[in-house]
């Protein structure tokens, strides 16, 4: 039994190293690599198992603190196999979905309940503060230019970040799990997008977005065809977010990357 | 007394349920909050628990009475012995679906009030008439079905079996109804260019519960209970077997493992297609589904699935291994070596020609029906005589489930999000990692699976099989299927919950709690494995409480005993 278990397993690594060798030189990534190699592994493992000696019959409370053992390394192994797949960072999302509901949750009465608080709380503070200020200068001219000062500095913000704030709804919306940007993103199911800024109007876009069925998209026949591009955007999204986006889709003009034609539809 | 202490567990079920639906009704209930778990893990840890019972319940019918079918067709006492042993654990299990399901409720209110709340008006005429009237009709027919076992037989076998049939139809329809709801909460009714809140608003009782999803989901939890019966049916068997005394109970129970191995691997060879339609329809619904689950957050989860998977087909495979192990004159039993090339080449066959045909293209549906059925009829020619022996096959078999579960296995990139380069698969490999070779390879596990079964019926057919004598490993095999089959389920149930992403509701109803990001797998592993620990405790506890405490009354078994070499 044990030299047949020897000569499995030395076969197994064999194999799983001319596996990993092979992969190697096809440059296939180390991740893949150590796959073929333990493929190989659990391939000797089913063959030595095979021909594995029949096991004895166990009774009474050995084949109950057999079974209990069973269960033990059923669970360990099932746990550690789930564990030592790549984990997905739950942070990544976690501040996505605030953003995302922020705008949201703020639409509830419970949103609205703690907006007001929360604004009566900055109110509170500020209204602390200036006292402080005040009876530490006595200087209210000084206090009032700081105040101006904060206000042009909201709104030249506010207008100058329209496009990042597209950006965001761009990744927030994960847009670039179907079409490709800058290189980065999609998988064939949408139409590249880094000249669409030359072939639709802001008008066409927020169209576009909102009611996908309305444009398709020159050699994109079949994504259209199954309504690949998602018709939820309307539902989901708040109509200050939909315009950063076509303002961020606006600016994207660079005529080196194909981007195909968008063709107006009509709908019966 | 027995009736009586469950019918009121039962009560205590509903109880519970009238309770919490009251406490739904005082206005502005703050949510309860779960320690040390968290609100999302309970109702995780409840709603999964009476997820695994409901489909024990509802699928142990379905096998129940077709085994009491056979037994009545075939004059063979021991299905019937099978049915009735299932049944009596289905009555108890019953008890604990009623009771978990009355929990879940409890527990949803208290934690989620506003959104149940919500859901429960949408879903009204189903929570509060069909699906009450349906159980207390379900619990009626298995009562009568179960207390009446000795009444009808003989001439009145067949009434018996008709009432198992109208157990099932409306256990059937109880499932039904209750995907209604269930995958509304995935896909919600929709229609073209109207606002959702709007329509759903609108919509009718019919229009939200014949959603997307909907029928995918029942066919997949049909299929998916019947696979559930058939190896907890095993894992009662090996519990027994590894308990009995005599060899008539070690001959009757070894006996029992095999049929409930087979129907749940007969099950089980539909599963992955259901699976298929079941994601298919939802990505169909939104095709943004389709990433979170295959190539983002989901995707490691997708990875584990099919290293489950996997294990399951080399676990079910291996105790076909075992059986024909101890039948003798198996040595002389072979199978055409055409057929083991077909096992072989399936994988590239039909990746190619799913690549090259994809789906719904019949011309592939060609390719595959030629490789089926040109392997036996070319074997009659001469020149193409050659066989190979049973275990040559088998063998053979088990290298091409290792094979073809590492194309099932193969991604994009092992990275849980977001691959860059030199992560990925190189670009001349890339197919491997799309669905024409994902399906190759569910083919080729199908296919090997069938060709063994096949081995195996020619062997019992030419030697003589000695129940009662299989290797002991074997009854850990089956321990090992039903705790797989178990914790994937728990692992898919998951996945379905969580691609509704940070909605109760997907894109309708948000939830705003802090717990509404996607957890990791590790996390989930270890939630899943806690669930099934759980579940496994207490169907351990029926069986021993039901069959084995039975044991000491009834020594005889109520059936003639199989004898020994009995086929």
């Amino acid at each position: 039994m044990l030299k047949s278990i020897v000569k499995k397993g030395m076969i197994g690594v064999l194999v799983g190293i001319i596996l990993v060798i092979v992969a190697r030189l096809t440059h296939f990534p180390p991740m893949f690599q150590a796959m073929f190699f333990i493929y190989a592994i659990l391939g000797a493992v089913v063959f030595i198992l095979l021909d594995a000696p029949s096991m004895n019959r166990i009774e009474g409370g050995k084949a109950v603190v057999a079974l209990v053992l069973f269960y033990v390394v059923l669970s360990g192994v099932y746990i550690a196999g789930a564990s030592l797949w790549p984990q997905y960072d739950p942070e990544v999302e976690k501040g996505k979905i605030k953003k995302i509901l922020k705008a949201k949750r703020a639409k509830t009465n419970l949103g609205k309940q703690e907006e007001l608080i929360a604004r009566a709380k900055a109110l509170a503070e500020r209204a602390k503060s200036i006292t402080k200020q005040l009876n530490a200068l006595g200087a209210g001219a000084q206090v009032a230019s700081q105040g101006a000062s904060e206000v042009a500095f909201t709104m030249g913000a506010a207008s100058g970040d329209l496009v990042a704030l597209g950006k965001e709804q761009w990744d927030l919306q994960e847009c670039y799990n179907c079409h490709k940007l800058f290189g980065i993103g999609g998988k064939k199911r949408g139409p590249k997008l880094d000249n669409i800024g030359n072939l639709m109007t802001p008008e066409q876009l927020y169209e576009k977005i909102l009611y996908p069925k309305r444009w398709m998209t020159e050699g994109f026949e079949k994504q259209y065809k199954k309504g690949k591009m998602p018709d939820k955007y309307r539902d989901l999204m708040e109509d200050s977010e939909v315009q950063a986006l076509v303002a961020f889709l606006s600016t994207l003009r660079d005529t080196s990357v194909t981007t195909p034609k968008p063709i107006k539809m009509k709908l019966k | 007394m027995i009736t009586l202490r469950r019918s009121l567990l039962v009560v205590v079920g509903m109880l519970v349920t009238g309770v919490t639906v009251a406490y739904a009704q005082v206005p502005d209930a703050p949510p309860a909050e779960i320690p040390y778990l968290g609100n999302r893990t309970g109702v995780w840890i409840v709603a999964q628990l009476h997820i695994l019972f409901a489909a024990f319940i509802l699928g142990a019918p379905i096998f129940a009475v077709v085994s009491e079918w056979l037994g009545y067709k075939n004059q063979d006492p021991r299905y019937d012995r099978l049915a009735k042993e299932i049944t009596q654990i289905t009555v108890i299990l019953y008890s604990m679906t009623a009771l978990t399901g009355g929990l879940f409720i409890f527990v949803l209110l208290a934690t989620y009030p506003d959104f149940t709340t919500w859901f429960i008006r949408h879903f009204f005429l189903i929570f509060a008439v069909i699906y009450p009237l349906l159980f207390i009709a379900e619990t009626i027919i298995l009562y009568t079905y179960f207390y009446t076992w000795d009444v009808l037989k003989g001439e009145k076998k067949g009434r018996h079996i008709a009432l198992g049939v109208l157990l099932n139809i409306v256990g059937t329809t109880t499932l039904f109804v209750i995907d209604g709801p269930t995958s509304f909460m995935n896909s919600p009714a929709k229609a073209a260019e109207m606002p959702l809140i709007e329509y759903i608003q609108t919509a009718g009782l019919w229009d939200k519960v014949a959603n997307y999803s909907w029928m995918p989901m029942n066919l997949h939890r049909l299929v998916g209970n019947v696979t559930f019966g058939g190896f907890i049916a095993g894992l009662i068997a090996a519990y027994m077997y590894m308990g009995s005394k005599s060899d008539e109970e070690r001959a009757y129970y070894d006996w029992m493992g095999f049929v409930g191995n087979l129907i749940g691997v007969g099950a089980l060879l539909l599963l992955p297609f259901m699976g298929y339609l079941f994601a298919y329809e939802l990505c169909d619904y939104d095709a943004s589904i389709c990433p979170y689950m295959m190539a983002d957050q989901l995707s490691m989860f997708f990875e584990m699935q099919g290293a489950m998977v996997g294990l399951i087909f080399l676990g079910s495979n291996y105790y076909i291994w075992l059986s024909m192990k101890r039948i003798q004159g198996v040595e002389q039993v072979r199978i055409s070596g055409l057929v083991m090339l077909t096992v072989i080449l399936m994988p590239a066959v039909m990746g190619f020609a799913w690549w090259r045909f994809p789906v719904p293209d019949p011309i592939s549906l060609i390719f595959l029906g030629l490789l089926i059925v040109l392997p036996p009829l070319l074997s009659k020619l001469p020149g193409l005589r050659f066989t190979v022996s049973s275990f040559t096959m088998i063998k053979v078999g088990f290298l091409m489930i290792v094979v073809a579960d590492a194309i099932w296995l193969t991604p994009h990139a092992f990275i849980a999000t977001g691959a860059m380069e030199g992560e990925e698969l190189p670009s001349w490999a890339s197919e491997l990692a799309l669905m024409p070779a994902k399906n190759a390879a569910a083919f080729t596990l199908v296919y090997l699976t069938i060709v063994n079964y096949i081995l195996y019926n020619r062997a019992i057919k030419r030697g003589t099989i000695i129940w009662g004598k299989i290797d002991f490993a074997s009854q850990f095999v089956l321990i090992f299927l039903a705790f797989s089959v178990i914790w994937t389920m728990g692992l898919m149930g998951a996945v379905r919950s969580l691609t509704r992403k940070y909605f109760h509701v997907y894109n309708l109803v948000y939830d705003f709690t802090p717990e509404s990001f996607t957890p990791t797998l590790r996390e989930s592993g270890v939630w899943i494995t806690v669930i099934t620990l759980i579940f496994y405790a207490v169907v351990s506890f029926a069986i021993i409480v039901t069959l084995r405490a039975g044991d000491s009354k009834e020594p005889v078994a109520e059936a003639s005993p199989v004898p020994a070499g009995a086929k």
